[in-house]
């Protein structure tokens, strides 16, 4: 306690040094004073009494040190002079300091950004709920590759079988409508097994959770947990909203809990609202036999680990009980194992596809940080050669090395923690980008993605990192500087600056690699904005309807499609109509099916696939695609024609060497159907992509429960379309939602949404890693030539022309660039190659020849401001300088 | 040769604390005067050694200090005992005594004692 107190008192003396220092003058004046009267009274001299009254006090300097030791901490003190130090000489360069700064800033910024985009993805799958390391996906395999879910009997086989699991619970994604007739709200919720919450460890906000039991026999509790914007949003938050009923596919169920806050669902990053017990599933879902039928693989399963279990024990014994199952239930199990995977490799959703794409974005982030620290590195040192006397001096004074060490530290510290609290800041701005990302596809997707404690000291470690780096080669400088000869030469003779060129090397070479990154992004990125998508997007109204909900078979589905489709050719503005499975440029994609086709055998092993999208007849004229051969579908109503289908050019191509298409037979798991048509090519998934084999079937032949519909409007304004194809809708059903409603132009920028914050974050940082090289090397050039007056001084005396000096300048410094430049084009050229496909096999010749020739005039232009400049001095000037 | 300092300014405390208990706030050149009355010779020379102690105690909080007048009417720094600095005095003399008590035994001891 006492050394405590004594600790702390010492601390805030440190920082209070001076009252202090004058208290102890005042004191030991006193005392001399008073003990000078004494003597004084004793008998002696003024002057007399007052030297033995020194005398008698002792060494006042020896006192002084002792006193100052007990009262503070002298590292602290230290330190604490030091960054004070620092910040007046930070405060004497605002301009150069503002420049380390931002840059930093910058680069940590984005840095930390990316990484809590990553985090989200990766350690937090589950917002709102905690432990989530131990969370595995629970997904049966087919042979053939596909991820089909699990049945419920299946689920509950598991649950008992994998004992390396601590519970499994199951979930399956619903579209529920809400609302009585008419006016129905469309939105997505989970039924979920008994042990859902519990086993997620999850508290309601109010109410309660599902109980288990509720989830045992079919249909016997209308019961539904809301999510906590659910209940903000349609109940203003009241507390009564437990107890109340809500209509959800026409049945009334009661709210028993609101989840909590955070809590999404667990198919991220899809958002759901509403969780009701399995077992309702045949009441909201028309009687589905979901709970009795082993083949029909309705839900996604989530399996926690025991403590000490490994994920291989899980992963053997799933194989094992998926195994058995397979052997018991041969028609609906057969050929169907398992994987365990963790969240991030889910075979659903876009975090495959983001964690990689975010994993390259990293990576070429970090190096631009290098870059920046690199420039700051260069800045540091051109600074800190000026400074040479005054180091110099300090250690003539008695400074140590490590004093003169901790000095150049704690500045660039200093500035490393003023960057990356900056950083930190722009990252809390930054995250909010992906936060308000916009509904995408039919689902809404949310990504709660922050700055928590593990971003914030990600963004202090690579400030601190940064600050070690920049600082190393100016400390060593400095700390290796003789003082004698630093104080006698002053700044006669330039020092070799070998450092200053490798790091200009370096950092160029750097900015290089971040430059043509970028650049090929952003390449990519406008020519897919550019590239025809050989399909007309203009003029197409684009909305989505679910039938799912109604458990429908397949005449009624058929019939549902017909009619509808009758009804919005008959709309006066519409000009055609037609209804598909899948809009291509989801961001979903579209899938791809296996078949067989007539004529043709496949000699590897596996099996042909095909994108596949099953449309109505007249799909073809509404998204302006040519039929090349044949026909289209045939009316939805036509019941004689035989099962059709419709493939593109790639496809005859690839499948079918060119031959003939039409009249053949393609063969798929559904059926076999012929070909009647063969429809020019256009782009699926991506823009820029390959040409892809397709085949399109018709609705007629494969009924679907829900569809897009695409309306092609006559006047020009699509928009102006969707109140009427609401109402063609209500007149069918007044309880289907007609949802999700976009024009074709707006589905492909919502689904550009990912790429476009990759892409805008490369068009600000580029300019502006280019900026900063170019000021680096300005910085470096400028002052070396300042050291040189006198040298050029001299040439130009002994009749050097100035262009001379200026071309010897530029082709000393260039010299090194040139160097770093050719490293990092060749590194930017390996990694194109093998890493990252973005240049789809050929080399982008603009951007690798365009990026070197940007970079390598901007660093000439650095060059040769500084150049000329010195190469304008008056000879005389320069000789009498200093 | 440092531990002898320690052991002087260990000793310099408990004699300031006493000092103080005993006639009240002083400033420093009065515990300084006062020391010497008793003690003698041990402050004779280095009185300047007093302080880093009084900073020491007054850091620990045993005593408190404060701006006043002296009897000459000058400004000084005025030095008091604090109630945990009482306290301290108490816990020290007692060790001190025992301390003392043991080591006089020691002295007194002769051979036929300890066989």
């Amino acid at each position: 306690m006492k050394s405590l107190r004594r600790f702390l008192a010492r601390l805030f003396n440190s920082a209070t040094r001076r009252a202090q220092e004058d208290r102890l003058s005042e004191e030991i004046e006193e005392h001399i004073a008073l003990q000078t009267e004494e003597n004084l009274r004793a008998g002696l001299s003024p002057v007399e009494a007052r030297r033995q009254a020194m005398l008698k006090f002792g060494g006042v300097e020896a006192m002084k040190q002792d006193y100052r030791a007990e009262r503070g901490l002298l590292f602290v003190e230290n330190l604490l002079g030091d960054l004070r130090n620092a910040g007046r000489t930070i405060s004497r360069m605002p301009g150069l300091a503002a420049v380390i700064v931002v840059s930093l800033a910058i680069g940590i910024g984005v840095n930390t950004t990316i990484l809590s985009w990553i985090q989200t993805i990766l350690l937090k799958p589950l917002p709102g709920v905690s432990g989530v390391s131990n969370f595995l996906l629970v997904e049966p395999r087919m042979e053939t590759g596909g991820y089909p879910g699990a049945s419920w009997l299946e689920y509950r086989d598991l649950q008992t079988r994998v004992p390396a699991l601590r519970d499994v619970v199951a979930s399956q994604m619903v579209p529920f409508n809400v609302g009585e007739r008419g006016q129905t709200e469309r939105t997505h919720g989970q039924l979920v097994s008994g042990n859902y919450f519990s086993a997620l460890g999850l508290k309601p906000t109010i109410g309660r959770f599902i109980r288990p039991e509720e989830a045992e026999r079919p249909g016997t509790e209308p019961v539904i947990v809301i999510s906590y914007d659910y209940w903000q949003t349609r109940f203003r938050g009241a507390p009564e909203v437990v107890g109340q009923k809500v209509r959800v596919n026409e049945r009334d169920l009661t709210v028993i809990g609101v989840a909590p806050r955070e809590f999404q669902g667990t198919m991220l990053p899809l958002k759901f609202e509403l969780w009701a017990p399995a077992t309702m599933a045949p009441a909201l879902l028309g009687g589905t036999r979901d709970l009795e039928d082993r083949s029909t693989r309705a839900f996604s399963l989530i399996g926690m680990l025991r403590p000490g279990a490994r994920r291989e024990e899980a992963q053997a014994e799933f194989s094992t009980a998926m195994a058995q199952l397979a052997r018991d239930y041969p028609e609906a199990s057969a050929g169907i194992g398992g994987e365990i995977l963790p969240f991030w490799d889910s075979p659903r959703g876009p975090q495959r596809m983001m964690i990689s794409g975010l994993a390259i974005l990293q990576g070429v982030m970090l190096l631009l940080l290098l870059a920046v620290c690199g420039n700051t590195a260069n800045l540091m040192l051109a600074r800190g050669s000026t400074r040479q006397r005054e180091m110099a001096v300090r250690v003539a004074l008695g400074a140590g090395r490590w004093r003169i060490v901790s000095l150049v530290l704690s500045e660039n510290m200093l500035l490393a923690f003023l960057g990356a609290s900056l950083g930190a800041a722009m990252a809390v701005w930054g995250t909010t980008a992906l936060r308000v990302a916009p509904m995408i596809g039919a689902f809404p997707i949310r990504f709660q993605t922050r700055v928590d404690e593990l971003t914030l000291a990600f963004a202090m470690l690579l400030g601190a990192a940064c600050g070690l780096i920049f600082s190393a080669a100016p400390a060593v400088h400095l700390a290796r500087l003789d003082p004698q000869d630093a104080l006698r030469s002053g700044s006669n003779t330039p020092p070799r600056s070998r450092a200053r060129k490798v790091l200009m090397g370096v950092e160029v070479g750097l900015a290089m690699v971040v430059l043509i990154a970028a650049a090929l992004f952003l390449e990519s990125f406008r020519s897919a904005r550019q590239t025809d998508p050989r399909f007309r997007p203009e003029g197409v109204l684009l909305a989505a309807y679910d039938l799912s909900g109604r458990n429908p078979d397949e005449a009624s589905e058929r019939d549902f499609t017909a009619r509808l489709l009758e009804r919005l050719r008959s709309l006066p503005d519409v000009e055609a109509a037609a209804i598909a499975s899948n809009v291509p440029l989801d961001l979903h994609g579209i899938p791809a099916r296996p078949f067989t086709v007539q004529g043709r055998v496949r000699t590897e092993a596996g099996q042909d696939r095909a994108i596949s999208n099953t449309v109505t007849p007249g799909y073809f004229k509404v998204m302006a695609i040519p039929l090349l051969e044949g026909n289209d579908f045939a009316e939805m109503t036509d019941k004689a024609a035989p099962a059709q289908a419709i493939v593109n050019e790639e496809f005859v191509r690839r499948y079918l060497n060119g031959a003939d298409a039409i009249g053949r037979r393609i063969q798929t798991p559904g059926g076999s159907f012929a070909i009647v048509g063969v429809a020019r090519d256009s782009v699926y998934n991506a823009f820029g992509e390959p040409a892809q084999p397709a085949v399109y079937f018709s609705y007629r032949d494969r009924p679907q429960d829900q569809g897009e519909i695409h309306l092609r409007t006559r006047s020009g304004n699509e928009t102006a379309l969707t109140a009427e194809a609401r109402a063609v809708l209500r007149d069918l059903d007044p309880m289907l939602p007609l949802y999700d409603v976009r024009t074709f132009s707006q589905h492909i920028e919502r689904n550009l949404f990912l790429r476009r914050i990759p892409a805008r974050m490369f068009a600000v940082l580029g300019p502006l890693l280019l900026g900063l090289a170019a000021i680096g090397i300005y910085a470096v050039v400028s002052y070396a030539v300042a050291r040189r007056t006198r040298e050029i001084g001299v040439r130009l005396a002994f009749g050097a022309t100035s262009g001379r000096v200026v071309l010897q300048i530029i082709r000393e410094n260039l010299g090194g660039i040139t160097w770093g430049a050719a490293m990092g084009w060749i590194l930017a050229l390996v990694i194109s190659v093998r890493v990252i496909a973005f240049t789809k096999g050929a080399v982008n010749l603009p951007v690798f020849l365009g990026v070197p020739a940007i970079l390598l005039g901007v660093a000439t232009l650095a060059c040769w401001i500084p150049a000329r400049r010195a190469s304008r001095i008056d000879p005389m000037a320069a000789l009498r300088h200093e | 040769m440092k531990q002898k300092a320690d052991v002087l300014q260990g000793t310099l405390a408990l004699m300031v604390l006493k000092t103080l208990d005993v006639l009240g706030p002083l400033h420093g050149y009065g515990i300084a005067r006062r020391i010497e009355q008793i003690s003698g010779d041990l402050l004779a020379v280095n009185q300047g050694t007093l302080y880093p102690v009084l900073l020491k105690l007054e850091q620990e909080g045993a005593i408190a200090s404060e701006w006043g007048a002296s009897e000459n009417n000058r400004r000084a720094r005025f030095y008091r005992l604090t109630r945990e600095g009482r306290k301290q005095l108490r816990a020290e003399t007692k060790d001190w005594e025992q301390t003392a008590a043991i080591i006089g035994r020691f002295f007194d001891a002769k051979a036929e004692d300890l066989s």
